[in-house]
């Protein structure tokens, strides 16, 4: 019992008494851990995170329906999205299209959840207001320059049912022929710019759209946006598949192909910077420790003259090796979230997630290397005769 | 038997012989000096004996066993029981207080025991100081620490190199002093200096030169000279 | 003798001077290798990207409207579908100022046929065309690596090069039709009839899986319309937008001259878009958002990322360099005491301690300068499949960073030997 508490009290004398060295020593661990606690927390952050930036590609799933059911609806709709978690869901819009027809000029439009096609397609430019009231809506831009109107027109769309029928000769269809026949009046919020297919159409509320086609409600497919891997989103496919029969998911190959092919080429590249410094890092910090324990041989050579083993000896460097590695790998673990924190906030906006995992491999990778670092210096500094150290430098 | 007894000892290092033949015995409760001019071989011969070296050739041989013969492990047992040492440069550990460098050597024999290290601080006189760092210390305070580490453990020789060496004269008769009481109490003591004045209160005086013994001297005044400075 | 003394320090303490050495190779290497990743890491993500498809689209000026709703319509009216771009005019694109910057552009046209009485659409392109432009430059480009996440669940990818009369026909329409890879279609157009050999079915999720895809010349060739072209899509590596271009994409008309020459001059999607205009006759070119926007968005985030993880890993090896300086010059503090001892003057010490470590450091900041070059390759051929390129400007910054953290290192370690007093230092205190 004596024994180790001498063994203790040696260890924290060289290590309270030392202090400059120590701090030296200490900072080059703390360092060390920082780097290591901080990276690998942003590694494993990076998939998340980044795939995050990815949602900003729109739509990588779509629902439409399976061939023999009778079409969506919301209740099949609202069974299909309950398979999906909802931490994943970051967008989700239905779209009716239906053409109707503005002076006399055919147009599709496309009634959908104005907030939700927010979210589904964040690449949107919008000139002017996103429509969030009854009758307004959001028109495509080359829409907008074929029927020369401007933010807060007005305009009056018309939708018959036979139109649709015969969707041959829709601009020749006369209006007073048709008796069921909708009119509406609409006010344009905004102008769409997407450089895409979107910019020929007009969007409106689900309601508004259903309204215009005399209250029948139907969605011909619902797009989503999820944060998920690609394996994730073909489980939901599967699952979807067998519990909703009447919706067939899909995936939008272009964003989830895409996404995954360059979300694995960023992880790796985390991956391979992370290791690379990581691996730099621990020799630069062994290097340190061994040249604090260099400048220990004197010691090492009188502790041998005094009786000391070999083997004692190395325990004493390692012990306060292993102390020095504990307290300089806390210190790190806190360091390294801290920072791992400042670049996630100021790179993705948000807060990273605190891997408690990471404390304690941290701590013990950095007992590692210091004790590792401080073998090789002591066991050169007991393998010379104490004479010689002694006497000599 | 001798307590000690080098028989026909050489130490060679490449072309040079360090020592030459040498052969020497030292009885218990002896106080010896050794004596010489540098590169005369004094310190290869406290290497040898305090077992920190081993000769190339002849026989060490130290309460009977001969430590020529045994392997670094072995002998590093064998320092650690039967001999303390004491080095001209001190050698404290700087970050242990007075009582834990003493401590670090009963540490290494057998159980460290503050209350016995802080005896032996007494001895020397520091029991006061036995919460001073080494550099909180003056010189002839570090060597009483040293000495104190030295006769912590009852070793069987204590071995002094140059210990006077860095010390002004108050120290040194203070040194010379300590060796004195240990000397009373029996303890083998051998000095190892170019110091006449140090190797005037020894016993016998053994003189080096070019590897070999010059000259050996018993004093005569041993005793009354001893007498003489206790008086004072 | 100074010489003579650094030499001595140098040669003779072989051993701790490798270990500074090794330990300041280690961060310039750190330093290099970091720095040339982070410099490249926008171009590599960039091609990366191009996964997702051209990010500009090239369409004639009064079709820009028409064509959308028309197709819905079904498009048997060639009155209306009229404006077509010229082919002869694709390879201009390479000419524009930003030039180097594009990667892909592909022709397409586009136009009705019939199949088995179905009317279906049938698109033109290229696939995996080679290109020699008159600028004396080779491309291979095509839908090949255009449509790049088209997934072929039957035959293969058309290859144009040896197969001209074949065609691949998406996945929904194969199904209706009941074609298979191999088969033989008819095709009829307007202007004639072609049998095509199914090379490969696509399924992609989006229209094109009820589309028929051949080579350019073959839909020319059915809908009489050679020489013409309905739209093209270019590849093209962007920075980022920032509040100038978007101001820009509005009207460039309205930069002030200093700000219109900037614009035009960075490689914004807009002022590509807007030199593709100028080239290419009676075009309108646009961004596609979708890719261009998220394109933006993902590389600003990994340049981001990139700087930070390299600020970081640059500050690390800068603290483990300075300390390591500062640990081995205390460890010295005997002999610089000994100096001091003999009548050295504070600066002479200081000096020779500097231009010792300040060899060190040159000798091994040159060679980790070379090491982290090879990581950085490393790192470029194992993330990327390419090589990373050679940034100059790392050289400088590594020196720079190299001499400076090595000389605040030696600060603290010189000052605490200066303070000193030779006697305590000699004595070992």
């Amino acid at each position: 019992m004596e024994r180790r508490k001498m063994f203790i009290r040696m260890i924290t004398a060289s290590l309270l008494r030392r202090r400059s060295r120590m701090f030296v020593a200490l900072l080059a661990i703390a360092v060390g851990a920082t780097i290591l606690s901080g990276l690998t927390m942003i590694y494993y952050d990076v998939p998340r995170q980044m795939g995050e930036q990815f949602r900003n590609y729109g739509a990588n799933m779509i629902f439409v329906a399976s061939a023999e059911s009778e079409g969506l609806n919301t209740e099949n709709v609202e069974e299909a999205l309950s398979c999906i978690s909802d931490s994943q869901k970051r967008g989700v819009a239905p779209y009716r299209y239906e053409t109707v027809t503005v002076n006399e000029q055919p147009v599709i439009v496309a009634g959908t959840d104005i907030e939700g096609a927010k979210k589904t397609s964040p690449y949107w430019l919008v000139t002017g207001e996103w429509p969030s009231e009854k009758g307004e809506i959001l028109i495509g831009k080359k829409t907008a320059e074929l029927l020369s109107v401007e933010i807060d027109d007005t305009i009056q769309m018309t939708y018959s049912a036979q139109a649709l029928e015969n969707p041959d000769q829709p601009a020749e269809t006369d209006r007073s022929e048709n008796e069921d026949a909708i009119n509406m009046e609409f006010t344009v919020k905004g102008i769409l710019d997407t450089g895409g297919n979107e910019e020929s159409y007009i969007f409106m509320s689900l309601e508004d759209a259903n309204e215009l086609t005399n209250g029948e409600s139907k969605i011909d497919v619902v797009e989503l946006s999820l944060s998920a891997t690609q394996d994730e989103l073909n489980e939901y496919v599967d699952l979807i598949s067998k519990k909703v029969p009447d919706i067939t998911p899909r995936l939008v190959k272009r964003v989830t192909q895409s996404e995954t092919t360059v979300l694995t080429k960023l992880q790796s590249l985390v991956f391979l910077v992370t290791i690379v410094v990581l691996l730099l890092m621990m020799i630069c910090v062994a290097t340190t420790m061994m040249a604090v324990v260099t400048e220990r041989r004197k010691e090492v050579g009188l502790r041998k003259a005094l009786g000391a083993s070999n083997k004692s000896i190395i325990l004493e460097f390692i012990g306060e090796g292993v102390l020095l590695g504990a307290v300089g790998g806390l210190l790190g673990s806190i360091l390294g979230f801290i920072f791992a924190q400042a670049i996630s906030m100021n790179v993705f906006n948000s807060t990273i997630t605190f891997r408690v995992l990471l404390v304690p491999v941290t701590i013990i990778a950095s007992m590692a290397v210091v004790a590792a670092a401080c073998i090789i210096p002591v066991r050169s500094a007991t393998d010379v005769d104490p004479a010689i150290v002694l006497k000599g430098e | 038997m001798s307590l000690l007894e080098l028989k026909n000892v050489s130490k060679i290092y490449g072309s040079l012989k360090a020592l030459d033949d040498v052969s020497l015995k030292v009885e218990e409760g002896e106080w010896l000096a050794i004596m010489g001019p540098s590169g005369s071989g004094k310190s290869t011969m406290m290497n040898i004996i305090s077992c920190l070296d081993k000769p190339s050739l002849g026989e060490v041989i130290l309460d009977g066993v001969d430590i020529a013969k045994e392997n670094s492990k072995k002998l590093t047992e064998i320092r650690r029981d039967k001999i303390g040492l004491i080095f001209q440069q001190f050698h404290l550990v700087n970050y242990l207080t007075a009582v834990e460098n003493v401590m670090v050597s009963q540490y290494y024999h057998s159980m460290p025991d503050e209350k016995e290290a802080l005896e032996a601080l007494e001895r020397v006189g520091l029991k006061e100081r036995a919460k001073h760092l080494p550099s909180q210390l003056s010189g002839g305070e570090q060597q009483r620490v040293c000495i104190a580490r030295a006769l912590i453990n009852h070793p069987e020789i204590i071995l002094a190199d140059e210990p006077t060496g860095n010390l002004d004269e108050a120290n040194e008769n203070i040194v010379l002093d300590l060796f004195e009481q240990l000397h009373n109490e029996g303890t083998t003591l051998i000095v190892v200096t170019h110091d006449p004045e140090v190797a005037e209160v020894a016993q016998r005086t053994v003189v080096l030169n070019h590897g070999k013994i010059a000259k050996e001297v018993i004093n005569e005044n041993f005793g009354k000279k001893a007498d003489g400075k206790n008086d004072k | 003798m100074f010489l003579r003394m650094v030499r001595g320090a140098l040669f003779r303490q072989k051993g701790k001077m490798l270990m500074i050495a090794f330990t300041i190779l280690l961060g310039s290497s750190l330093a290099t290798a970091m720095l040339n990743v982070m410099f490249d890491v926008g171009d590599k993500v960039n091609k990366e990207l191009k996964a997702y498809g051209a990010n500009i689209t090239v369409v004639p000026k009064e079709n820009s409207v028409i064509d959308d709703i028309y197709q819905v319509e079904g498009d048997d009216e060639d009155n209306i579908k009229s404006a077509y771009l010229k082919e002869e005019e694709l390879g201009k694109i390479k000419t524009i100022f930003w030039a180097f910057n594009i990667v892909d552009f592909t022709p397409f046209i586009d136009s009705t046929v019939s199949v088995d009485g179905e009317d279906v659409t049938i698109v033109g392109s290229w696939f995996n065309h080679h290109l020699s432009l008159p600028t004396g430059e080779e491309l291979d480009t095509g839908i090949t690596s255009l449509r790049a996440w088209w997934e072929i669940t039957d035959g293969k990818w058309l290859d144009e090069q040896k197969q001209e009369d074949g065609a691949m026909v998406g996945t929904l329409l194969a199904e209706k039709l009941n074609i298979k890879a191999g088969d033989k279609i008819t095709v009829s157009g307007k202007a004639g009839k072609k049998e095509l050999t199914v090379t490969g079915i696509f399924d992609c999720g989006a229209d094109e899986d009820e589309q028929i895809y051949t080579s350019l010349d073959n839909a020319q060739y059915l809908s009489g319309t050679d020489g013409l072209l309905s739209s093209i899509e270019v590849s093209a590596l962007t920075t980022p937008d920032n509040e100038l271009a978007r101001r820009a994409a509005k009207d460039p008309g309205q930069l002030s001259i200093a700000d219109y020459e900037t614009w035009y001059c960075t490689a914004y999607v807009s002022s590509i878009c807007y030199q593709i205009q100028e080239v290419i006759t009676g075009s309108v070119a646009s961004p596609v958002r979708q890719v261009a926007d998220s394109e933006g968005a993902i590389m600003e985030k990994t340049e981001l990322l990139m700087i930070l993880i390299t600020v970081l890993s640059l500050v690390g090896s800068a603290l483990g360099i300075s300390n390591l300086v500062t640990a081995s010059v205390m460890e010295r503090s005997n002999e610089l005491g000994l100096l001091k001892a003999i009548g050295a003057k504070d600066g002479a010490i200081s000096i020779l301690v500097l231009t010792e470590i300040m060899i060190t450091a040159i000798v091994g900041g040159v060679a980790g300068y070379f090491v982290g070059y090879g990581f950085a390759q490393v790192i470029g051929n194992t993330v990327f499949g390419s090589a990373t390129e050679m940034k100059l400007m790392v050289i400088p910054i590594v020196s720079v960073l190299i001499v400076c953290v090595t000389l605040i290192g030696s600060i603290p370690a010189i000052k605490t030997l200066l303070r000193m007093k030779p006697a305590e230092v000699l004595h070992g205190r």
